[in-house]
């Protein structure tokens, strides 16, 4: 009994280290996290449980992230959602010192500037966030039910390239997701393969 | 100051191109130039209707990378588009083996660091009425360091067009294309399964056991997200990786991509094999049901019966109707035995054929029908046994039985035709191998995919469909009544029959002579007059009224000018002599076959045709003659671009013997076409007509030269 308790620790123990470099799959509960905004206020996941969360990883040196803000498309879809209700919360889990790597203060400018409509934007320093959802890129996209469970991670959109042109000839997969799950439907693409610069982490 | 600027601009603009051409183009970010652009080709001219290559390279600053064509958990692969002259084609882009660069963050990438050159083949049509060819590229990349800046650029390459050229820039080509990942070797396997959280993916090879670094870089089509490769374990040849998966792709059960192995992660001589060269074909369900076992164990006995009529059984044919001619006269009892002789011979053929097959498969190589032909020494065995039963039939010798077989078939009362009758069984069969008539073709392919038992079965349906017209004569010798009676006109037959095996020994020398070049079939033919000259000595000195010295003497002989001929001409003159590359010399715009080439055709969305052939394929040829090489249809190839590719199998290429079983066909002939764009293979029936391949080529859209 003892042995059999202790050996299944172990294999799950062996499981989540073989697993650990995974985003939570789809239909998985997401992870939640406590993260400081750009105002010091501190913002939990399980705060917002019962509505649609958007989590988007951030970067704003990155072309492909300026290349959907430098367009406005990224703020035209924080603002139509917002205003539906869904929480969009923008992270920058860039290390100190590295590129994007955002204070409290550069994050406000950035935000003024950009004019951005997310409900918050969370800083991560560290990346503790950003690990347990393996956020790879920025953007990384991901969108969370009420339930608590990803319902889509991956890209922006289908066109991989930082060319804002592009935008206007793509599918953007966020805004199909939410549509298509806010109208009690099952999220037809809820994976893809996520494009732009990697997350400089620690 | 504005009419100096308009005086000035045209000169500016004219400066601008004589520099464009040949020139690099530098991305430069806050101060620091990051990668430079330009392009070479490997010909110093174009040569009308000659494909050559052109290589984009990108020097990149130290410290900075551009992306693989799959990048990896972040970035893009780099884009080349190149704008040719009308009717000009640019193939696919050969990438070098990448580098695995890891990120804080457990972030692989893909890709290049310090300078990497991206080629790809152009064909210039086989008409250019300029005197210079400008060819342009526009070109896009990512470069990250810790930062990533797209860039572009626009390159120019300006090449005279000439009658003839030579080599340029070979040294950096070479270079590069040393780097360029290969087909796997003939001992390398593959194989995939499906876990529930992803794929695991096993692979042997002999050769990979040398190296300490052995690893699966994947590079899956676009929008398909994989999780990082593991080497899950390792045993000696053996290494076995997984690859997680998102639940979403858990349809897919294979991913393209490539094996590399060094003697560290990143070793500067690392070298890489493409696992996913050629179209990705996924390997269904073996299991199959109890009726589609029975139609293809129908289609075999089908297929059995049709190799009676095959061109290359006809000589074969001629003997068994001679056997039955002989036996015209003889009690009905001793015909059907005889008959159930040559059966008999024709079932232990196929079985041990099957049984050999299934040792085979279950040793893991790559085993086809018809695969004896592809081996010189096998053609050269047939050979000699040819040639021996022709001297036989011409006279020149009898065939009599060691003492203890024909004792031991007096004792049963049955002489030895029933041993002749079995032996006739089984080399009629051996000669009928090459010839996969339709029905079997189809029928065999199915058995190889599925066990032992259902291959036994399978060979002995072809078994039962060869014989079934014997056994019914044999059985029924009331239509043997319809023979001709025995006479003096049956030696006349005889002996003519032993022209028609001459004239099979004749095919079968001229694969010896595509296999191994014309030195090997001189060496070959000497033997073969050895031979002759023992079964002389045999037919006169080796006979029953003969002194028991005398027969002695000659036993020694014939054994000693059998070992020295054999030792000299096939053990030192015949393995000596080079194997030559191909048989088929290319012509008529065929080109030759690689899985690469395909790939890159399919991927660039070109009309694809391929002929898999053999020298000793008597049915491809006759296609050749009549279908392929008609002016009809070669107008028609011609007229929609279509690329046709030969795939010669005469040596058993492996590459080739792979392709056929994707196609679920154990020989040839197979003639495929790929219409183009996303198109499924189109696979035409073995014997082809004009209007068959016409009708086909028909359905394909003429398209123009597709640029990437």
């Amino acid at each position: 009994m003892k042995i059999r308790s202790i050996a299944l620790a172990f294999f799950s123990l062996a499981a989540t280290a073989l697993y650990a470099a995974e985003s939570p799959a789809v239909g998985s509960t997401a992870p939640d996290f406590s993260l400081p905004d750009v105002n010091g206020k501190t913002q939990s996941l399980s705060q917002y449980k019962g509505k649609y969360v958007v989590l988007e990883w951030f970067n704003p040196e990155c072309p492909f992230v300026k290349k959907h803000y430098g367009s406005g498309n990224m703020q035209k879809l924080q603002g139509e959602y917002t205003g539906k209700g869904v929480v969009w919360l923008t992270i920058d889990s860039n290390a100190a010192g590295a590129e994007g790597n955002l204070s409290p203060e550069q994050a406000q400018k950035v935000m003024k500037d950009w004019n951005t409509k997310q409900t918050a934007l969370l800083l991560d320093p560290d990346g503790k966030a950003g690990r347990s959802y393996n956020a790879r890129n920025t953007p990384h996209m991901f969108v969370i039910n009420p339930d608590g469970k990803v319902i889509y991670e991956g890209a922006i959109d289908s066109k991989a390239t930082p060319n804002p042109n592009d935008i206007a000839s793509s599918t953007n997969y966020v805004k199909v997701a939410l549509d298509e799950s806010m109208s009690g439907k099952p999220v037809s693409n809820a994976n893809t393969r996520p494009y732009g610069c990697s997350v400089k982490y620690k | 100051m504005g009419a100096i600027k308009r005086l000035f601009s045209p000169i500016l603009l004219l400066g601008t191109l004589l520099f464009a051409a040949n020139a690099a183009v530098a991305q430069v970010y806050q101060g620091t130039q990051l990668v430079q652009a330009d392009t070479v080709a490997n010909v110093n001219a174009v040569v009308p209707g000659e494909p050559f290559l052109v290589g984009v390279r990108l020097k990149m600053a130290p410290g900075w990378h551009t992306y693989w064509r799959y990048p990896g958990d972040a970035g893009i692969p780099t884009e080349i588009k190149w704008q040719l002259p009308p009717s000009w084609r640019a193939g696919e882009i050969q990438w070098p083996v990448p580098l695995k660069l890891t990120e804080p963050g457990d972030i692989q990438i893909y890709g290049y660091q310090n300078e990497v050159l991206l080629i790809q083949q152009i064909t210039p049509p086989k008409n250019i009425s300029e005197a210079a060819a400008n060819l342009s590229a526009k070109i896009n990349w990512l470069v990250c360091e810790r930062i990533c800046i797209p860039g572009d650029a626009t390159v120019n390459l300006t090449l005279p067009v000439a009658s003839t050229n030579t080599a340029a820039n070979s040294d950096l080509f070479a270079r590069f294309q040393k780097q360029l990942p290969r087909s796997p070797g003939a001992n390398f396997s593959a194989s995939w399964k499906k876990e529930a959280s992803g794929l695991l993916l096993t692979v042997s090879g002999p050769d990979l056991s040398r190296f300490p670094s052995v690893e699966f870089f994947p590079s899956p089509k676009e929008s398909v997200a994989v999780g990082h490769p593991r080497l899950e374990t390792r045993a000696w040849d053996q290494f076995t990786f997984r690859i997680p998966l998102d639940p979403s792709n858990r349809t897919i059960d294979s991913l393209p991509g490539l094996i590399v192995f060094g003697n560290s992660p990143n070793d500067p001589d690392r070298s890489a094999w493409d696992v996913s060269a050629g179209p990705q074909i996924t390997s269904g369900d073996n299991r199959s049901s109890l009726r589609e076992v029975m139609r293809f164990l129908i289609f075999g006995f089908i297929g059995g019966f049709i190799l009676n009529l095959m061109p290359c059984v006809l000589p074969v044919i001629s003997l068994k109707i001679f056997g039955f001619v002989q036996q015209a006269g003889q009690s009905r009892a001793r015909i059907f035995r005889s008959g159930l002789a040559f059966i008999g011979g024709i079932f232990v053929w196929f079985i041990g054929l099957a049984l050999v097959l299934v040792a085979l498969k279950s040793a893991g190589r790559e085993i086809t029908w018809a695969f004896q032909f592809t081996n010189a020494y096998f053609v050269l065995l047939m050979s000699t046994v040819v040639l021996v039963f022709a001297l036989n039939l011409f006279g020149l010798f009898e065939i009599s039985l060691p003492q203890w077989l024909s004792r031991g078939a007096i004792a049963s009362g049955s002489g030895h035709g029933d041993v002749g009758s079995f032996f006739q069984g089984v080399f009629a069969t051996i000669l009928a191998t090459p010839c996969t008539a339709p029905f079997l073709g189809t029928a065999l392919g199915f058995a190889f995919t599925q066990s032992a038992t259902i291959i036994l079965l399978m060979f002995a349906a072809i078994a039962a469909g060869m014989s079934a017209p014997y056994f019914l004569l044999s059985a029924q010798p009331a239509w043997l009544k319809f023979l001709p009676r025995p006479g003096t006109w049956m030696v006349r037959v005889k002996e003519l029959m032993g022209f028609l095996l001459i004239a099979t020994l004749l095919f079968l020398l001229s694969v010896l002579g595509a296999q191994r070049g014309v030195s090997a079939l001189i060496w070959a033919s000497g033997f073969l007059l050895v031979v002759s000259i023992v079964c002389w000595i045999k037919g006169q000195f080796l006979v029953p009224s003969a002194t028991f010295r005398a027969r002695v003497i000659a036993f020694v002989v014939m054994i000693a000018l059998l070992l020295s001929g054999g030792g000299y001409f096939i053990g030192e003159k015949f393995q000596g002599a080079s194997a030559v590359a191909t048989g088929n010399a290319l012509s008529n715009g065929w080109e030759k076959f690689t899985p690469d080439r395909l790939a890159a055709e399919i991927r660039q969305g070109h009309p694809v045709f391929i002929d898999f052939t053999a020298e000793w394929c008597i049915t491809c040829k006759f296609n050749e003659s009549t279908v392929l090489e008609t002016d009809a249809v070669r107008g028609a190839f011609s007229q929609r671009q279509i690329v046709k590719l030969k795939a010669d199998w005469t040596n058993g290429d492996p590459a080739i013997t792979k392709m056929l079983k994707q196609f679920g066909r154990p020989g040839v002939p197979l003639y495929v076409l790929y219409a183009g764009g996303s198109a499924q293979p189109y696979v035409f029936p073995e014997l082809l007509t004009k209007n068959i391949v016409l009708e086909k080529l028909e359905t394909i859209i003429h398209t123009m030269a597709y640029q990437p």
